[in-house]
């Protein structure tokens, strides 16, 4: 039997969604900051355990491993990254501080400018300068290069960005300082422009290199130590990475720009509800995800999360690769509460997992979420947590809110259950603005709710947004892991070339498409993958003269060995056929008179991974679920004793009527009053409302 | 077409009526879908349009307005956009039975004397109707377009004396009709353009304003229109509401200011702006009486809509920002621009330059004025360059232009705590200046440099950011067009900081024929030309004597402050060498240096 592994690094847990062939195995564990990669064994070998194999046997039954991880987003978010320099043109010293002229705000006068990853002394320039056409306008001055490096050395820059006008064109002024930079500051960190993203313009460009510098290092090194760790453990085959894209990739892949696993977490979760909404015949979703640190909101539209490339900016850089988007709100089970100024505030300060809320016994101080929930009862001291990794402490818990409650005037049962009601309007309101951003109406959708915490809380927040139904998979507590695992390993790149439609150089453009086959090729190979299953779009973006945001459109598909005998004379006007369409669908009028322009072409490939089956449907008959225990609980209408439901109990057919409390192994599912629980045929819950809205 | 029709114009229009209530949830959710809407209208115009200006710029702007023409919600442009977009749609809601409103139709209007900002802030805008054919919505889009057909190329015109010089002024002209286009209404307009890819940018206008109307349709159809019409009328309520909780906040009195304009485009120095904050409990009352009013001045008439606009777009700044933007922040101030003023000019006066100048000093001194009452949120949102250096060309007899609003900084005045930051005071904070390589891929033109410049930034405890240097070479024989101001008046400091660097121009740089811009230029120049152009830095807030040491430190590490100017500006002595990254503040010396700076600050 062979196993197919996803695993997601979150802040607070690292998640395990294990395929055994059609069977699904879950797990989790707490994360260790220090070393990610520790955390990860540690997973593996309990799951080794669990199917009593060495690791090592276990390991090498392992037909892939996928895996995602938040390393890059918390250096961004603690700003920790590798001191980073950046060489470019000379004349153009200042384009990542101008940012375009870009504010996020036109209202507020005092919005505060991002911490530079590269100050004015670290951003250094060189005479040098390629023109539009890739022709050299001006030589590359080598020694200017070398003075650079002096200058970054003296700084004790350790990740350097090069970024020259043009080099997407012609490469060779950004190739020539690599060399230099290599020779002179041996054992930095290079990023050059043309590889993180071959596109214009200048600041997109930039900044997307400026910030892979900035987290290449601990992104590198994190991974290399995956490796090592997973080889050194008998794991023979390639280890896959999520990208933010939503695919994903060998390492060796994403070492060439390892911007692309940024958000790649969340943006599992994310393809992970759109596979198993559109299952269960819920196309559109809004998907909360709760763990311990954050929570973040993204929408499912007709099945699908798509990517967006272009104005992305994340943490406040543009990164020009494409992303999933995901809403993040600082609130988790770790957010401490407190008060300040006589206002009680939940998050969006974490305590993490070390030393982690109060209740974990490991040194916490400060009151967090998770405590709350100990206090009112829907965690208790005396169930198992994190599928028996630990037990929960009520020591000191009490106390902390009791001094919460003094500093407001009440008790510690009133204090814990005022943060459930903060952190539940934060998170309320997070999901408002995301969904009236986009004109959306919420009770249009169904909540699909996973992370450790998403389904404590998610019923509450259907009420409160008028959703009247919300999807528990029964894989929630790990369902960015179990993203992963329906992800598609893809490749999507592009290169630039810039002609008008009505005169293209055939060789150029076959030349281009052979190099992206034969990068895509090698790189499928690496992983295992034979041409064969390797499915390939043909793209060509366009636009008329003078526009400067192009179209993409598909010019041939193809499955198994590169065929490029589509590309022969009549391309130009196949290609402006096609842009005309595209462009009529999009803006409804074609410019009559005008002839486009290509600026680039793109090979955007992928393999099919191997289906995850889930069921769907209410096809067994109803009967009243058992309940295990009973317990005090205040869910919403103050204390009262609450049935407690073991979730290794319930089966397909399962009925709960609320206020009633799940515990699964990773996870606790709330049963709110006037709500009630079913497990459908997947083994999978789904909320609804018995009371509809007035 | 009168100040009369400009009074009827601004006047407080009245709530929709409407049957239905409705809660402050649907009411947010139906304006997030306004905004929405917008976002899109303004997003497909800039990837649909070839003009620079349009595409990489971003001077366009959505806008949704009612069916009395009230401001109901807006999303992407820029402040100074937004504040004028409802008076052009109000002329043309005025002759509603005379230009056979129906479905499918759209307007376009962008004559200044009829509610219009200049005449290349085309205006195209649409009714949207609910099923039982009622109007709820109109849906507006403005966007600068590269030309009007006037004199000259680009639609500025340095000694204009009369809009016509400027170009075809249209009050309200019927583009499509019941969704048919008027082709020939359509011809008649592309032909009055040298813009060479203007046919298509029009049609990209159109597009995005029907594409938008089929959205704003399926909003009324999900809410209903009593729905949709009680929620516009609940948000601008609340703006109001808010907006005067803010107002009732500053003390009462009366704040005034005076602006100068270094001349105008025939050399008449000194071109006042005076304004009046009053405040009384919650109300505010603007009033520019005091503006110069000289009837010979030529080029710096701002048309009424305008300064209406501008005055709104410094109050928004000065106010809580979560404050959401739309007619109730009008029903919350009285504005006075008197008649005959530069800031109300009589009808048929050049309208173009006016944008520039004296708009941004009506800014300018509503922050001044403001900064008295409302220090911390007082930055002023103006672009203070007297007008980009142009390059136009022509190729195979149609126009090109390489406006010159390139990536970098100006006029970024520091605020209360914060630096000035960034490329741009924040209401420009949604264009996406132009980049090099995108230019350079269409015009005949290579930047040789745009960096911020040291010893630029207008010094204080907090400082503004530096100005910019931007030098670019021409590979064509060109037209080059430039009006040079801020040079005399630059942007000013604020509670004792320093006034910001001025702006300067050079021509035919680096040769014998190399000259300074010193009033206004409209030079043919050969290939291989260079011009560079200084741009002013930010202004100072508070004085420069106050700033953290440790902060000038690492502007001089920077070379954002040379060793020099920490010392004799700040007060500031350092120890080290900046070459070696080992600066270090000698404190005792510093303080005894500022003493003594204060003392003869304060003798003075």
């Amino acid at each position: 039997m062979s196993y197919r592994i996803g695993i997601d690094i979150g802040g607070t847990f690292t998640d395990f969604a294990v395929l055994k062939g059609s069977e699904l195995i879950l797990h989790k564990n707490l994360s260790t900051s220090a070393d990610r990669s520790i955390g990860v064994m540690t997973g593996l070998k309990h799951i080794a355990d669990r199917e009593n194999l060495q690791l090592s046997d276990f390991l090498r039954r392992c037909a892939a491993i996928v895996h995602a991880t938040t390393i890059a987003d918390n250096t961004l978010i603690e700003m920790n990254g590798a001191l980073t320099g950046l060489i470019t043109t000379e004349g153009f010293r200042d384009e990542m501080e101008y940012r375009r002229g870009f504010k996020e705000s036109i209202w507020d006068v005092r919005l505060a400018p991002p911490k530079q990853i590269t100050p004015r002394r670290r951003r250094l320039t060189v005479p040098e300068r390629i023109v539009f056409d890739g022709s050299v306008h001006k030589k590359l001055d080598e020694n200017a290069v070398r003075e650079c490096c002096r200058r970054l050395k003296q700084q004790h820059v350790k990740s350097v960005a090069i970024s020259f006008l043009f080099s997407f064109v012609n490469p060779a002024h950004e190739k020539r300082t690599a060399e230099i930079v290599a020779e002179e500051m041996p054992g930095v960190h290079i990023s050059v422009s043309h590889q993180v993203l071959p596109r214009a313009p200048e600041y997109d460009r930039t900044s997307t290199t400026v910030v892979n510098a900035y987290i290449a290092p601990r992104v590198t090194s994190y991974l290399e130590t995956l490796v090592a760790c997973l080889k050194e453990a008998g794991y023979r085959n390639q280890l896959m990475v999520m990208q933010a894209s939503g695919g994903v990739m060998t390492k060796e892949y994403i070492e060439g720009s390892p911007i692309r696993v940024l958000s790649s977490g969340p943006a599992g979760g994310v393809v992970g509800s759109a596979y198993v909404g559109a299952a269960k015949g819920c196309p559109n979703l809004l998907c909360v995800d709760m763990g311990g640190t954050s929570y973040d909101v993204s929408v499912v539209l007709n099945g699908a999360a798509p990517a967006e490339a272009g104005w992305n900016m994340h943490h406040r850089y543009l990164i020009g690769v494409p992303m999933v988007k995901v809403e993040t709100l600082g609130a988790g089970g770790g957010s401490i509460c407190r008060v300040n100024g006589g206002t009680l505030e939940v998050g969006p300060a974490s305590a993490g997992a070390e030393p982690g809320p109060i209740c974990y016994g490991r040194g916490g101080r400060q009151p967090t979420v998770t405590d709350a929930m100990l206090v009112l009862g829907i965690l208790s001291a005396d169930s198992e947590f994190a599928g028996g990794s630990f037990s929960l402490s009520k020591a000191g818990v009490e106390e902390a809110f009791s001094k919460i409650g003094a500093r407001m005037g009440y008790g510690a049962e009133e204090a814990a259950f005022d943060c459930w009601r903060v952190v539940n309007a934060n998170m309320t309101q997070a999901v408002r603005r995301s969904t009236a951003e986009k004109g959306i109406d919420p009770t249009d959708m169904v909540m699909l709710a996973y992370g450790g915490n998403g389904p404590v809380f998610a019923a509450v927040q259907a009420q409160d947004l008028g959703i009247e139904r919300v999807l528990v998979p029964k894989a929630s507590p790990t369902f960015s892991a179990l993203g992963t695992l329906v992800a598609n390993p893809s490749i999507d790149e592009e290169r630039s070339y810039i002609a008008s439609a009505q005169s293209l150089d055939v060789g150029k453009l076959r030349s281009l498409w052979k190099d992206l086959d034969q990068r895509a090729e090698k790189y499928f190979k690496d992983a295992n993958f034979s041409r064969d299953q390797v499915f390939a779009k043909y793209q060509m973006k366009m636009r008329y003269p003078g526009q400067n945001w192009s179209l993409t459109f598909d010019i041939k598909t193809n499955q198994g060995a590169e065929d490029l005998s589509f590309v022969d004379d009549s391309i130009g006007a196949r290609a402006i056929d096609a842009f005309n369409k595209r462009h009529m669908a999009e803006y409804g009028h074609v410019r009559e008179g005008e002839t486009p322009e290509v600026v680039g072409v793109r090979l955007s490939t992928y393999v099919q991974t191997p289906v995850l089956a889930v069921g769907r449907g209410f096809t067994a008959p109803k009967v009243a679920a058992k309940v295990a225990k009973t317990r005090r609980a205040n869910l919403g209408r103050g204390y009262q004793q609450t049935n407690v439901f073991r979730g290794v109990d319930l089966k397909a057919g399962h009925q709960i009527v609320g206020p009633a409390i799940i515990e699964e192994d990773f996870t606790t599912i709330v049963v709110y009053p006037e709500w009630s629980a079913q497990v459908d045929d997947a083994g999978d819950y789904e909320l609804t409302r018995i009371k509809s809205r007035p | 077409m009168s100040f009369e029709l400009n009074k009827k114009l601004a006047a407080k229009r009245e709530p929709l009526p409407s049957s239905a209530k409705v809660d402050p949830v649907t009411a947010a959710i139906i304006r997030g879908a306004f905004e929405t809407v917008c976002f899109e209208a303004a997003t497909r115009l800039g990837r649909a349009a070839s003009s620079p200006i349009i595409n990489q710029s971003n001077e366009r702007n959505g806008s949704v307005l009612d069916a009395h023409g009230r401001l109901a919600a807006v999303s992407i442009g820029t402040p100074h956009l937004v504040f004028i977009s409802q008076l052009a749609a109000r002329w043309g809601l005025l002759n509603f039975a005379d230009y056979d409103w129906g479905p499918g139709d759209v307007f376009l209007g962008n004559d200044p004397d009829y509610g219009g900002g200049h005449l290349p802030d085309y205006n195209v805008y649409a009714p949207v109707f609910d099923d039982k054919g009622e109007l709820i919505l109109i849906q507006a889009l403005q966007a600068h377009q590269g030309d009007t057909g006037g004199k000259d190329p680009g639609g500025f015109t340095l000694e204009a004396t009369d809009i016509f010089t400027e170009g075809l002024a249209i009050p309200c002209l019927k583009l499509v009709h019941r969704g048919e286009k008027r082709r020939d209404v359509i011809k008649l307009v592309e032909r009055n353009n040298r813009f060479a890819t203007f046919a298509g940018d029009l049609a990209a206008m159109i597009g995005a304003v029907q594409h938008c109307v089929k959205l704003l349709e399926a909003v009324i159809r999900k809410w209903g229109p009593e729905v949709v019409k009680a929620a516009v009328n609940y948000n601008i309520e609340h703006t109001e509401k808010r907006f005067r909780e803010e107002i009732a906040k500053w003390p009462d009195g009366r704040y005034e200011a005076s602006v100068f304009i270094d001349h105008d485009t025939l050399g008449i120095k000194d071109v006042k702006v005076h304004v009046a904050c009053i405040v009384e409990g919650d109300q505010l009352k603007v009033d520019l009486t005091g503006t110069d009013d000289r009837a010979e001045l030529v080029g710096v008439w701002n048309t009424f809509a305008n300064s209406r606009g501008y005055v709104m777009t410094q109050i928004a700044s000065a106010i809580d920002p979560s404050i959401i933007k739309n007619e109730g922040l009008f029903n919350a101030v009285e504005i006075i621009i008197p008649e005959n003023t530069i800031a109300h000019p009589p009808v048929n006066k050049p309208a173009a330059l006016g944008s520039f100048h004296p708009a941004c000093e009506i800014t300018e001194a509503v922050c001044v004025a403001l900064s008295q009452v409302a220090p911390e949120r007082s930055a002023p949102q103006v672009y203070k360059i007297g007008m980009p250096n142009a390059v136009i060309g022509f190729k195979n007899g149609q126009m090109w232009m390489d406006q010159g609003v390139d990536t970098r900084t100006m006029d970024v005045s520091a605020v209360r705590d914060i630096d000035g930051w960034g490329s741009c005071p924040v209401a420009l904070g949604n264009l996406l200046l132009s980049e090099a390589e995108d230019a350079e891929s269409r015009f005949p033109i290579v930047n040789i440099s745009r960096e911020m410049t040291i010893d630029s930034e207008g010094a204080g405890r907090w400082r503004g950011q530096p100005g910019s240097l931007n030098v670019k070479r021409i590979l064509e024989p060109t037209t080059a067009m430039a009006w040079m101001v801020s040079a005399a008046h630059p942007l000013r400091g604020l509670c004792g900081g320093d006034d910001a660097s001025p702006y300067s121009s050079h021509f035919e740089v680096g040769t014998p024929n190399e000259y300074e811009v010193s009033l206004t230029a409209h030079a043919q120049l050969p290939a291989g030309a260079v011009i560079a152009y200084q741009h002013g830095g930010g202004a100072g807030f508070e004085s420069p004597l106050l700033r953290d040491p440790e902060a000038v430190k690492e502007d001089v590490l920077d070379e954002i402050v040379s060793i020099t100017r920490a010392r004799e500006k700040y007060g500031v002595v350092l120890t080290g060498l900046r070459e070696n990254y080992d600066l270090e503040v000698d404190l005792a010396v510093t303080q005894e240096l500022r003493n003594k700076m204060m003392g003869a600050k304060r003798s003075r």
